[in-house]
């Protein structure tokens, strides 16, 4: 148990050399990973040191928390319990134990590491090397080096789109890009956004060019940011830009007063960018049929009701009737229905037609076997044994069932109307085919 | 008055001038309508000229499938560091702009 501590304490110091600035945003996202860890563990190991500082630590305390996790609870009473015990303390000694040479994971890293890895540049320009840049200097790299992508005054829109355009003097003047306002230029331009030099100066100096990203040197990217800015229009043709004049520089962007914080995004109390209050408060609109059949095309293919496959539920409703003008919603249709063809089945006398109407005849010959046993067969059967062999039918018919002639099921037919499939019951009780 | 143009003019190997030249104008085509439906009308250049130390080396007409704020790069053979490369054109409005370049 405390081995696995002893491992995070040899892990420690290993990047806690770093600077500063960036120590203080390691721990701060250290702390809330250990935060969890600790609090599971620390029943276990109340000696786990509290003030981790490096990234490596973070990564190893969820490990903990996990080996904790697959710990057992801790046992109650027995031998078998505090095997337990011993072989999960055995478990989580034994991470040292594999790995003897723990303590030589990993180094310090060196000064020199540190300072290729920590090159950002920050708005208050924390982080910005010494070195200074001309215009004409950076006119040469961009020629060299950025006009095949960017086109030789930074306005090409082929490779990606126009570093230079569309800001003006006034906007300079203003700190505030007029054309972001506006709908007349085709896009945005790199210069139109940039509202922190930066910015610029950072995203130079580690991404471009495109394909030899980290080649310019300093002074390099102190001139084509220089050049950059001159293209539009911020700084004049002999301009020297240097880590001496970035403030004042950031000063003459276009878009410097472009940034807002005062929204929901920065400010906890601020006003969120999307308004939903209309939604909240009257989210359901009324909904309105907007658009229909016309009348003359309703029966346009007959009628829809009796087009339906032969097995399953029928479908549809009959287009040579005029629509409803009320919608009717499905129970009160289906019982309809059923009344419906309750006066049909009285005056239309033919129960054979019933059966071939609602598919009884694709599955049942009157007189041979199809797939389920012949009519006639089924009249015998029945009407032999018992004298309400009609109600007996009604219930096969409707609710379905299988067994008594094989192990092919007959599937129910509920959706065939109560009075029809009595008429068709009585039609077989009775026997009487024809 | 449009904004300035943009020249840059170079000597190269062989005693050739590149000269290239960003030109700020709206190149209005006169076939594009308003959010009214009303025509756009047609602003764009029309015609383009290139002086060197006063004669001409470049003489273009431009019309409405020109792009918004062109470019064109054109090279002439002599030329030397020093001397001026003038650069004029004039659109359908009648306005007119000149900018000159010293070839580096």
């Amino acid at each position: 148990m405390f081995k696995s501590v002893d491992v995070f304490a040899t892990l420690r110091p290993v990047l806690s050399p770093l600077p500063s600035r960036e120590r203080a945003r390691v721990r701060g996202g250290v702390r809330n990973g250990i935060g969890r860890v600790s609090s599971s563990i620390s029943p276990l190991t109340p000696t786990l040191p509290c003030r981790p500082r490096s990234r490596l630590h973070a990564l190893a305390a969820p490990a903990a928390a996990r080996m904790r996790a697959e710990t057992p609870p801790t046992p109650r009473k027995g031998r078998g319990g505090s095997w337990l015990v011993a072989s999960a303390l055995f478990l989580i000694a034994g991470i040292g134990f594999a790995e003897p040479n723990i303590k030589n994971l990993g180094r310090p890293a060196t000064p020199a590491e540190i300072k290729a890895w920590d090159i950002d540049v920050r708005p208050d320009f924390a982080g910005l090397p010494k070195g200074s840049g001309t215009v004409a200097r950076g006119q040469e790299v961009w020629e060299s080096k950025c006009e095949n992508c960017h086109g030789a005054f930074g306005e090409s829109n082929e490779v990606f789109t126009p570093v230079i355009g569309h800001t003006t003097k006034d906007d300079i003047r203003t700190g505030h890009v007029a054309a972001l306002r506006s709908d007349t230029v085709p896009q945005r331009t790199t210069l139109m956004k940039l509202s922190e030099l930066s910015v610029l100066w950072d995203y130079i100096n580690r991404a471009m060019p495109w394909n030899a990203p980290k080649s310019l040197s300093t002074d390099d990217v102190y001139a084509v940011v220089a050049y950059v800015l001159n293209l539009g229009g911020v700084v004049p043709n002999d301009y020297v830009l240097s880590d001496k004049n970035m403030q004042a520089t950031q000063n003459q962007l276009p878009n410097r007063n472009g940034k807002t914080r005062e929204h929901g995004l920065w400010e906890l109390g601020g006003k969120p960018d999307v308004q939903g209050s209309t939604c909240m408060t009257n989210c359901a609109p009324k909904v309105t049929i907007s658009s229909r059949l016309p009348d003359f095309a309703r029966n346009a293919h007959g009628d829809i009701s009796a087009q339906n496959r032969l097995l399953g539920g029928l479908r549809g409703v009959d287009t040579l009737r005029p629509a409803p003008t009320e919608f009717v919603p499905l129970a009160a249709r289906v019982s309809k229905g059923a009344t419906g063809s309750t006066s049909t089945a009285t005056t239309a006398v033919d129960p054979a037609k019933l059966a071939a109407q609602h598919a009884c005849l694709t599955c049942h010959g009157i007189a041979n076997k199809i797939v389920g046993p012949a009519l006639i067969d089924v009249h015998k059967k029945y009407a032999a044994q018992k004298s309400d062999a009609a109600k007996l039918l009604v219930v096969r018919i409707k609710s379905g069932g299988s067994g008594a002639w094989g192990s092919i099921p007959m599937p129910a037919q509920d959706h065939v109307p109560d009075a029809d499939i009595r008429a068709i019951a009585e039609w077989i009780a009775a026997g009487k085919f024809q | 008055m449009a904004d300035p143009m943009r020249i840059r003019a170079q000597l190269k190997d062989g005693g050739i001038t590149e000269v290239r030249v960003l030109m700020a104008h709206i190149m209005e085509t006169g076939q594009r309508k308003d959010s009214a439906g009303n025509v756009i009308p047609a602003h764009h250049i029309q015609t383009v000229t290139a002086t060197w130390n006063g004669k001409t080396v470049l003489s273009a007409q431009f019309g409405p499938a020109v792009s918004q704020n062109p470019v064109m790069n054109f090279s002439f053979k002599g030329g030397a560091k020093g001397d001026k490369v003038v650069v004029s054109w004039t659109d359908t409005k009648g306005d007119k702009r000149s900018d000159e370049a010293v070839i580096a």
